[in-house]
């Protein structure tokens, strides 16, 4: 036999694209940037476009008078290669970065690139390898990157948090922060604030303990972490039993969405996640602190201030990650808007957590009451080993983690609203790490459902309008200066809303069903709207009524004819 | 079971070998073998695809945790295929004509298991398909505070 031929060594697979491999350098953003991000709506510059989290642009060349003409400017197709983890429930979920002509954003399976925002021109991509065996309660998914201090940081499915160069895409540095044997993972966009990169955990369905940690963002050395679930001993531990119990062990509370911040106040405000077991509250009595509540953590410190329960001892999985959308009264007053999966819309002053108002959003709400003090009042819950429970909302709430926008000059929150029963059945199990842990048998309703996307006075509790859709909204809305509402839909269409009356101005069809969160930005005076497109996710929680409909994995980018 | 009653029944259901009960080999019914780790803290390892077998052998590649490796790649078959590897930072390729021979080295984080495979027509499910399994544990410092809990 002779001499083998000299196969070489492998080489990067995207030597093999034509990709560039280096980003044009950007000015530095760093936390006073992004403190100010209104002043420069060309860019999109943090996860929700802002410390506040109202996902509004004062951008308005697109408006209602234009945006008929709105088009395709270009398309980005993320693609799959080989076998991936969660190989059928991917979705693209996340909200384009843009900084000064450059788009960063993340995709299903630890990948990431940063993009030519006005051509679509892929300039880096950098892809993490993700654990096919990974656990993973809610599909392949990534909710997108942080950019600032010339790097991009992103969590990995398998708890990584890392940070990569922004104009290579080059590893900087690679910290381990969660335990993929105990079911933990990764899904939440980082945020920046001064010096730190702050990351939630995910995993609540793996019985967890929730934390919140905060990194030194040039080192990636952790500065401090905040459970979430308090020790015995610790304030809040009087809620998970006696002393003797063991269920804040594996409590929950996981923090898998990005929090909202007042740097006057210095407090982050994160949403927390369901307790564990989700249904089973024989085993946890009590409260059950800070699942399924607002805690208003301080950024220095890492300690909790103040916290708000959204619904105390949830039989429901009725998590309280999504956001707290930050705005001001006319009189002044600090306030937060809060829209929770348990139906009922929340506003609470930020700078102690008082209840101003809570009212419902959505019209089923068959598990409890709650009322205009607060009180909360279960009345449908599966307490009965083996006995079928049905209630409203179901487990992905009358919201999910997909966001609402707050437009200042209508003073109306656009609420993206999912309107679908469930039943579950308890059914007693032990805890085992990394076995899901949810105490009970789960059907979403496969009929009986639709959807809307309700505008709110959040200083009143008004519904002003509501754009009403055969299919629940799954996808975070949009609101620009422009007077108009972006809302994509779970059958494709991405769809223009006069953000005034809720009239539909525009649609496009982009061939896969929406879960993710559209910026927008302008490069040389052209405004822009980006949206990933790519249903998928945990589809069998809020919509299993088109967990048929087609996967997908684009990135859409519109615009104005230049011409 | 025994690995030897687990290769006895592969064989008699025709789940061993190309185009018998299946069309092409039943994906991880190949063998397992473990990785090495030098003194230079890398892990080695050498897979070969056999004539008209369409397998990495060993099908299963064991190591003791995540971090450096560096694999040795024999194409003995009579056909040409190709490797692409997951790999932090993107996954690697090489292409592998008849009786070539050559190396990837990846870089990836355990625990976990990865697949990786020949993507050339479908030699993916023909059964060119291995899996890199990595044991060990996360460091301490992204463990939970918690006491120790029980696991399946």
């Amino acid at each position: 036999m002779t001499d083998y031929v000299d196969a070489g060594e492998a080489v990067p697979h995207k030597t093999l694209s034509a990709t560039k491999g280096s980003a044009p350098a950007t000015g530095n953003v760093d936390f006073e940037r992004i403190k100010a991000a209104k002043s420069e709506p060309q860019n999109w510059l943090t996860y929700y476009g802002s410390y506040d989290g109202q996902r509004h642009s004062p951008l308005d060349q697109i408006n209602k008078e234009t945006v008929k003409r709105l088009s395709p400017a270009w398309v980005f197709q993320a693609g799959m290669n080989g076998l991936h983890s969660g190989a059928s429930t991917y979705s693209f979920e996340a909200s384009p970065l843009v900084v000064e002509g450059v788009m960063y954003v993340s995709g299903p399976d630890g990948k990431v690139w940063a993009i030519d925002a006005a051509t679509g021109e892929e300039l880096w991509r950098y892809k993490w390898a993700s654990p096919y065996d990974v656990s993973l309660c809610c599909g392949n998914v990534n909710r997108g990157v942080a950019v600032g201090h010339g790097k991009v940081y992103m969590y990995t499915l398998n708890a990584h948090l890392i940070a990569l160069d922004a104009q290579t895409g080059d590893l900087v540095w690679d910290t381990v922060n969660g335990d993929v044997r105990a079911g933990e993972s990764g899904s939440v966009a980082p945020l920046i604030v001064k010096d730190k990169v702050i990351v939630g955990s995910a995993g609540g369905e793996f019985g967890l303990r929730g934390h919140i940690d905060a990194f030194d963002a040039q080192t990636g050395e952790r500065q401090w972490r905040c459970y979430t679930v308090p020790k015995p001993g610790e304030p809040g531990s009087e809620t998970w039993g006696d002393e003797n119990a063991e269920a804040w062990q594996r409590g929950g509370a996981n923090c898998w969405v990005t929090p909202t911040y007042d740097p006057e106040l210095e407090l982050l405000y994160h949403g927390t996640g369901n307790p564990a077991p989700d249904f089973d509250g024989g085993v946890r009595p009590g409260d059950n602190l800070y699942t399924d509540s607002v805690v208003a953590v301080d950024v220095n410190t890492g300690t909790i201030q103040w916290h708000y329960q959204f619904t105390p001892h949830d039989l429901w999985d009725y998590d309280s990650t999504m956001e707290n959308l930050l705005f001001d009264a006319p009189d002044g007053r600090k306030l937060l808007a809060h829209a929770d999966k348990n139906g009922y819309f929340f506003v609470l002053d930020r700078t102690n957590g008082e209840l101003v108002r809570v009212f419902p959003f959505v019209d089923r709400i068959t598990w409890g009451e709650i009322t205009p003090d607060g009180k909360v009042t279960p009345k449908v819950y599966p307490d009965e080993e083996g006995v079928p429970v049905h209630f409203w909302p179901g487990p992905a709430g009358g919201k999910e983690w997909t966001h609402m926008s707050y437009n200042p000059s209508t003073g109306l929150i656009y609420v993206p609203v999912q309107e679908v029963g469930a039943t579950a059945t308890r059914r007693r199990r032990e805890f085992r790490e990394s076995i899901p842990y949810w105490g009970a048998g789960v059907a979403v309703d496969l009929d009986d459902f639709y959807g809307y996307v309700a505008a709110i006075d959040p200083v009143t509790g008004e519904e002003k309008w509501r754009w009403n859709n055969e299919y629940p909204m799954c996808a975070s809305t949009l609101t620009t200066a422009g007077g108009l509402v972006f809302q994509g839909t779970p059958t494709g269409e991405f769809v223009a809303l006069d953000a005034d009356t809720g009239e539909k101005l525009w649609s496009f069809q982009c061939g896969s069903g929406h879960h993710s969160s559209p910026s927008t930005f302008e490069v040389d005076g052209r405004q822009y709207i980006a949206v990933p497109s790519g249903w998928g996710g945990w589809v069998e929680g809020f919509l299993p009524g088109l967990l048929g409909a087609a996967a997908g994995d684009a990135l859409f980018c519109f615009a104005l004819p230049e011409s | 079971m025994t690995s030897t009653d687990r290769s006895d029944e592969l064989a008699a259901a025709g789940l061993d070998g190309q185009n018998r009960t299946a069309l092409g080999r039943l994906l991880g019914t190949g063998s397992i073998g473990h990785a090495e780790k030098g003194s230079d803290g890398i892990m080695r390892a050498t897979v070969r695809i056999p004539e008209d077998e369409l397998i990495w052998e060993p099908s299963i590649l064991v190591f003791p945790e995540g971090g450096e490796v560096e694999l040795t790649l024999i194409n003995d078959d009579k056909n040409t295929h190709c490797a692409v590897l997951p790999h932090n930072g993107d996954p690697k390729i090489i292409w592998m004509v008849n009786h070539s021979k050559g190396t990837a080295r990846l870089s990836l984080s355990g625990p976990g298991t990865y697949y990786y495979g020949s993507t050339t027509g479908n030699d993916e499910g023909r059964g060119l398909t291995g899996a890199l399994v990595f044991g060990g544990e996360v460091p301490d410092s992204a463990k939970q505070d918690r006491p120790p809990q029980p696991r399946p």
